[in-house]
């Protein structure tokens, strides 16, 4: 192979080629994570600084300072949803951890039929969380709807339940399509805990005499709270996705008595067009997503010490 | 491509626009990008635009095809994003304020004389700040009255109703009529006399048509709230009464246009104040257990003696940016001419036309139900109103609802409910530069 010779000023080619070979290597990783997170993260954050409107482009160059962030400071109707958001995030994810531990020790003790078992404990992963949401706003509606009318029908209730209505009744019924949705996130991943599980002091516990709840209690809980940490760090953020959902079936409503942080956000970014002020908000929900992964990475960190498997 | 130059080429286009022809092969080579909306019921009408490529020699390419609400946030993205060299695009009288900068004004591109032959009402709600931004389709919208017949053909019900409220039992004219009726016909859970659209822009249009019914206004000329009114108090209690005494399903807070609509199909329903694109379905026995049953009267009116009549419409747009003006005018005079509008109202949908509503009034004669249907909804056209021309509508919208609904749920009174979106909507107003 012939290589062309370029008339370079002395040492400038092999300065411009001298970059350590770790950064090359991880240069395209750096390009990429820069173009489809860092640049969006900071323009979002600069445009949370704007009276940025979808509508009116020009908007984005008319810095008004702190203005969103104290707007939304100020609002007691963010800080109910971000409240209620936290409130639904820890509902939704403590209920899902237990129906997900329940389903796999079931799931792990079937002997025929497993795998058969484990995809359909799937299914519901598999759905579109608008679908999810459309189902389960039929399902719960009060006049045609699946619930009442079987309530109804047994003689259990000789009224139309407001299942998307009533305050309390509207969070369930979210909270109960969300967990049906995702407890076999928590189900599978706490399956793949169990089978990692060695079966040593498992049996040392059995010679010792120790009960069934004795030995889930103090030797396979132990083995499963780093998956069950993982499953739950993810969920905390994954939970999110539940926006569509909750968008079909209450959209937050009635009166702001179901509004989640994401139906807040997302109609003030896409519906009202106010992008600067939604990215306001959002900055500030960003600490409620950075205090969950925290306290659960602490937990998993922990968790994982006790087993003597490192920090 | 092939360039229209200067005046003479909009005299052309003029000329062949007004009479309603299409020059052969006038935009050969011309390729126009489209955003459409999506769904059975407009559908139909898009056959017609391989008519206008076998004629004019241009093509036409469907680049998006979603409801309206999609598009809409579509449309603000393309807006943000610069990328609005798409040339035709679906509108809504009741979005279109928000666009101010997407749309090209078509008053050049089409003839005066063709405009003419739209509905004045409609041309009017389609010009905003002296800007003819769209032009309406056969897909009106005013809310007319269903009500199941058999209610009023029962003489043990007609007396005692008359026992109870001293007058006779008849299909409601007035709003006050409509709500004792809706409580004497109610056996929850089962049968509710009435329900309203619960949430979002619905419940605010159907909020702001009783505003005007009892004699006040949603906003000042220069768009200050102005529904904290007693007229505004009146139209509110309304609905806050109907649910109190339980004569509305209790999860119509939670009810959009579907959940209505499969409400009164589902017969549990008396009396529902609804769009005319549900009148085929409500009648069709596969569809309905109210098909047969079924009568249709103009929208009651308030104690101001004005009828409700919050209206909108589908429409066409081109964009300002969009490379071949001419050819998408010209497209979207041909989607929305006599022979597209006679084709779409075919199916139930009303016209924007005139000679149309002529002619599907000569077609509705000899079906009982179609022209009573007919009949209904062109009384009520007569005096509708579209939403308020402000690009801050929806954002409005967004502000009243949740109190509308505190107030309907009993979260707060009407006056504090009131006062808050008052105070909410004029610190946006503010905010905006509106004043």
């Amino acid at each position: 192979m012939v290589t062309p010779s370029i008339d370079l000023p002395n040492g400038l080619l092999m300065t411009r080629l001298k970059l350590p070979p770790w950064l090359v290597l991880l240069l395209p990783a750096i390009l990429i994570l820069m173009a489809v997170v860092l640049i969006p993260l900071l323009l979002s954050l600069y445009s949370s600084f704007t009276s940025y409107r979808l509508t009116r482009p020009d908007s984005i160059t008319n810095w008004i300072g702190t203005f969103n962030y104290e707007k939304a400071a100020k609002d007691e109707n963010f800080w109910a949803a971000f409240g209620r958001t936290v409130l639904f995030l820890t509902i939704a994810l403590n209920l899902e951890m237990l129906f997900g531990l329940g389903l796999a020790l079931m799931v792990s003790k079937v002997t025929k039929g497993q795998r058969l078992l484990r995809t359909v404990m799937m299914f519901p992963m598999m759905f579109s969380p608008i679908l999810v949401g459309f189902q389960f706003k039929f399902i719960f509606n009060d006049n045609v709807g699946l619930v009442n009318n079987a309530l109804q029908s047994l003689g259990l209730s000789s009224t139309a339940i407001p299942w998307l209505v009533d305050g309390k009744l509207a969070l369930f019924s979210i909270a109960f399509a969300e967990i049906w949705m995702s407890t076999s996130v928590f189900g599978i991943l706490i399956l793949a805990g169990l089978y990692a599980i060695p079966q040593d002091p498992l049996e040392a516990a059995k010679v010792d005499g120790c009960t069934s709840w004795q030995s889930f209690r103090f030797v396979t809980l132990p083995f499963l709270m780093p998956f069950i940490y993982i499953a739950m760090a993810i969920r905390s953020l994954d939970v999110a996705r539940a926006y569509d959902m909750v968008q079909i079936m209450t959209n937050g409503g009635p009166a702001r008595r179901t509004e989640l942080l994401w139906t807040l956000i997302g109609r003030t970014g896409y519906v009202d067009a106010k992008m600067g002020y939604a990215n306001a908000m959002g900055y500030i929900s960003i600490f409620l997503a950075i205090f969950f992964t925290v306290y659960f990475f602490k937990k998993l960190t922990s968790a994982r010490a006790e087993l003597g498997m490192g920090g | 491509m092939k360039f229209f130059a200067g005046g003479a080429g909009l005299a052309a286009l003029a000329l062949t626009t007004a009479t309603g022809a299409l020059a052969a092969g006038e935009f050969e080579g011309v390729t126009l990008d489209a955003k459409l909306i999506g769904g059975q019921q407009y559908e139909a009408l898009y056959g017609r635009i391989s008519e206008w490529e076998a004629e004019t020699g241009g093509k036409v390419n469907v680049i998006s095809s979603k409801n309206h609400f999609e598009l809409d946030k579509e449309f603000k993205s393309d807006i943000a994003a610069g990328t609005t060299s798409w040339c035709v695009g679906s509108n809504h009288s009741s979005f279109a304020s928000q666009y101010p900068t997407l749309y090209t004004d078509l008053t050049p591109y089409v003839p005066a004389a063709t405009v003419a032959e739209y509905v004045d009402a409609n041309i009017a709600a389609a010009t905003l700040e002296g800007r003819l931004v769209m032009l309406p389709r056969a897909q009106f919208d005013v809310s007319a009255l269903y009500y199941q017949k058999s209610l009023y053909s029962d003489p043990a019900k007609a007396e005692a109703f008359k026992a109870e409220y001293g007058y006779d039992l008849a299909v409601p004219t007035t709003w006050k009529e409509v709500s004792d009726q809706a409580k004497f016909f109610t056996d929850a859970p089962n049968f509710y006399g009435t329900q309203y659209a619960g949430k979002d822009e619905a419940i605010v249009g159907r909020y702001y048509e009783m505003v005007v019914a009892e004699g006040g206004e949603l906003f000042t000329a220069d768009f200050h709230p102005a529904f904290n009114s007693d007229a505004g108090k009146r139209a509110l209690a309304w609905f806050v009464d109907l649910y109190e005494a339980g004569a509305v399903p209790p999860g119509t807070t939670n009810y959009l246009w579907d959940d209505l609509g499969n409400g009164m199909a589902s017969g549990t329903i008396a009396l529902n104040l609804d769009w005319p694109g549900w009148a085929g379905f409500f009648n069709d026995p596969s569809a309905s257990k109210v098909a047969g049953n079924l009568g249709v009267a103009p929208a009651p009116k308030g104690s101001a003696g004005n009828r409700t009549g919050w209206s909108g419409f589908h429409g066409f747009s081109v964009t300002e940016d969009c490379a071949d003006k001419e050819a998408a005018a010209s497209l979207v005079v041909f989607l929305t001419n006599e022979d597209s509008q006679k084709l779409e109202s075919a199916a139930g949908p009303l016209p924007t036309r005139d000679a149309v509503w002529d002619y599907v009034t000569e077609q509705a004669k000899g079906d009982a139900f179609k022209s009573e249907t007919l009949a209904a909804f062109q009384e009520t056209a007569k005096t509708a109103f579209a939403v308020p021309a402000t690009p801050y509508w929806i954002e409005a919208t967004n502000l009243i609802y949740p109190e509308l609904q505190a107030a309907i749920l009993g979260d707060k009174t009407i006056d504090e409910a009131l006062a808050d979106a008052e105070e909410a909507v004029d610190e946006m107003m503010q905010e905006n530069g509106v004043y």
